[in-house]
């Protein structure tokens, strides 16, 4: 590890107290816990695509597929085995990065990237959802957690719990992201981003790395599913929302691809005045996140391609880091 | 007689009814700078494609030191000990030159500080400016792109460096300093080359042998002064004279 390395950490430390901190400051107010818990999920989200999206510059756009079967899974097994999600995440998240697998390596043997890639893996949300609408699956139904509370379910009756265990997994989400990102996996899938021949030609298994990214993000994307439907109450076939996987994506792109900075504070940022909005005007002008998601990203496409990131990596300069492209 | 560090026989690539690249042999000799010249379209940068794994030749074989390496895709080929340099540059813009070359290193070893020591290494021995490496790849010159190209590939530890035009679009002082830095990296990294060019000063000053290709075809082979007297070369660069 070297001195650049323990900077970060500072700043992941001074992070996780900050949020710690978050209950605190909202009073214990429930409904606004509950958002802070949403925004922070999402974060986890933004922050692992970038794995796939922004190291591996791969424009997927089946995030929710992932996090609908892992969660899905693990509310099942809860459901009608009566076993704890403790265990049924992980399960899921194994299920996640099965599907990821399945797809990602006939996808990238036959070479299929740009928007290609995005095509394909946006129809991948479509099709989960057809499949989950089937009566042999989820049906047209809303599905109900057992209605039971404590450390065994993940279930609470106020919301603190969950916002720390969401914060937990926020924290080693980064840490994953910081992980790859100073290690041969993400100088490599960075080379990929780049120009994937000239990558190839230094002796890169283009394929081998792709697909690792691809089911590492899937991977943590499946844990956290379970999560993401507690903080819904239901899942159904509805769970497979294409909106909500383009509004990862787009998170993940506003931010700044390959920043693990900027796709967290682009994720609570956005999160946030998402839910502020469809509190506020959410009855009256229903979808006018959707809109400003919209002009955000055309304003960065034109005047910021880097994104929120810019601003961070300005900061650092300033702070003294190394100029790491991250 | 030095033993062939790459064989290339009877090699053919076809595209639909055009042949690019017909029928074409010849060896390289360990520890030389062999020139490859020919004019446009002569099919040398097929030719490398074959080589490195890019493209599967449809006829022939490439030996690289005694082994079979046609049809190997060209990352097992690159670890095998060949790397390459690209006629139109491909950076990593939005890496720096330091983690570009980085990049190159970590194909023998998975220690990123060890691969960034020995990138730091490479950079200085082809003399790159200190100050510019930690530079984004969007930011530095075309020469910059070309030496970081050059790092890139002889970070990988290469045995043999296939340079594809690596001299066109520079300023002919900036091509005096290429040629001496490739002098250096084949005598004292014992890298044996072969260098595409079309700027004759560059290749004929710095190869020991020369295979001239045209039309796809192997036209000429030997020593620089012997391929610049050679009527077959002067008629494929300049025509017939009219009679």
């Amino acid at each position: 590890m070297n001195a650049g390395m323990k900077k970060y950490l500072i700043v992941i430390a001074v992070l996780a107290i900050a949020l710690a901190m978050v209950p605190f400051a909202l009073g214990f107010n429930q409904y606004y816990i509950l958002l802070a818990a949403t925004s922070l999920i999402f974060a986890v989200f933004v922050v692992a695509w970038n794995i796939i999206g922004g190291y591996a510059g791969q424009l997927d756009l089946a995030p929710i597929a992932y996090v609908g079967v892992g969660g899905i899974v693990a509310a099942q097994l809860l459901k009608y085995y009566g076993i704890t999600p403790w265990i049924g995440m992980f399960i899921g998240a194994g299920a996640s990065m099965l599907l990821a697998a399945a797809i990602g390596y006939p996808t990238f043997r036959f070479g299929i990237k740009e928007v290609w890639y995005a095509l394909l893996t946006s129809s991948l949300v479509v099709i989960l959802n057809n499949i989950a609408h089937l009566p042999q699956f989820l049906g047209s139904l809303d599905h109900y957690l057992p209605a039971k509370t404590g450390w065994y379910y993940l279930i609470f009756p106020d919301y603190q719990n969950l916002y720390y265990i969401i914060v937990a997994l926020l924290i080693a989400t980064i840490l994953i992201n910081l992980k790859i990102s100073n290690s041969k996996m993400g100088y490599y899938l960075r080379a990929i981003r780049e120009d994937e021949l000239a990558a190839e030609a230094l002796g890169i298994d283009v394929r081998k790395y792709k697909l690792m990214a691809l089911i590492t993000y899937a991977g943590i994307m499946g844990f956290s599913g379970y999560l993401y439907i507690v903080l819904q109450g239901t899942y159904s076939y509805h769970t497979f929302d294409s909106p909500t996987s383009l509004t990862i994506a787009i998170m993940g792109i506003i931010g700044g691809l390959g920043s693990i900075a900027g796709a967290f504070t682009s994720a609570v940022f956005l999160k946030t005045v998402e839910e502020y909005l469809r509190s506020t005007i959410g009855a009256t002008i229903p979808g006018l996140y959707l809109l400003i998601y919209g002009i955000l990203l055309i304003v960065v496409g034109i005047f910021k391609p880097e994104g929120i990131a810019a601003l961070f990596n300005w900061i650092k300069k300033k702070m003294g880091f190394e100029n790491r492209g991250m | 007689m030095v033993k062939p560090i790459l064989q290339v026989k009877n090699v053919v690539k076809r595209f639909g009814g055009i042949i690019a690249v017909n029928n074409i042999s010849f060896d390289v000799r360990e520890g030389e700078i062999m020139g490859l010249i020919g004019p446009n379209g002569a099919g040398k940068t097929t030719l490398f494609n074959c080589i490195t794994g890019i493209y599967m030749p449809e006829e022939g074989k490439v030996y690289f030191m005694g082994e079979d390496i046609t049809g190997l895709p060209p990352h097992k080929i690159a670890l095998k000990g060949i790397a390459r340099t690209w006629q139109k540059t491909r950076p990593f813009k939005k890496m720096t030159v330091l983690e570009a070359v980085t990049v190159g290193a970590l194909l023998r070893t998975s220690n990123v500080d060890k691969a960034m020591r020995k990138a730091e290494e490479v950079l200085k021995f082809i003399g790159f400016p200190k100050e510019k490496i930690n530079a984004l790849g969007k930011d530095i010159t075309l020469m910059d792109h070309k030496m970081v190209d050059l790092a890139r590939a002889i970070a990988t530890e290469p045995k043999l460096l296939l340079l594809d035009e690596v001299a066109a679009g520079l300023r002919p002082h900036e091509m005096d300093r290429l040629a001496e830095v490739l002098r250096k990296i084949n005598s004292e990294k014992g890298i044996t080359m072969i260098v595409v060019e079309h700027v004759m000063r560059f290749v004929m000053g710095l190869s020991g042998r020369i295979v001239v290709m045209h039309e796809g075809q192997k036209i000429a082979e030997g020593r620089p002064e012997e391929i610049a007297n050679d009527p077959k070369v002067i008629e494929a660069y300049l025509g017939t004279k009219p009679v």
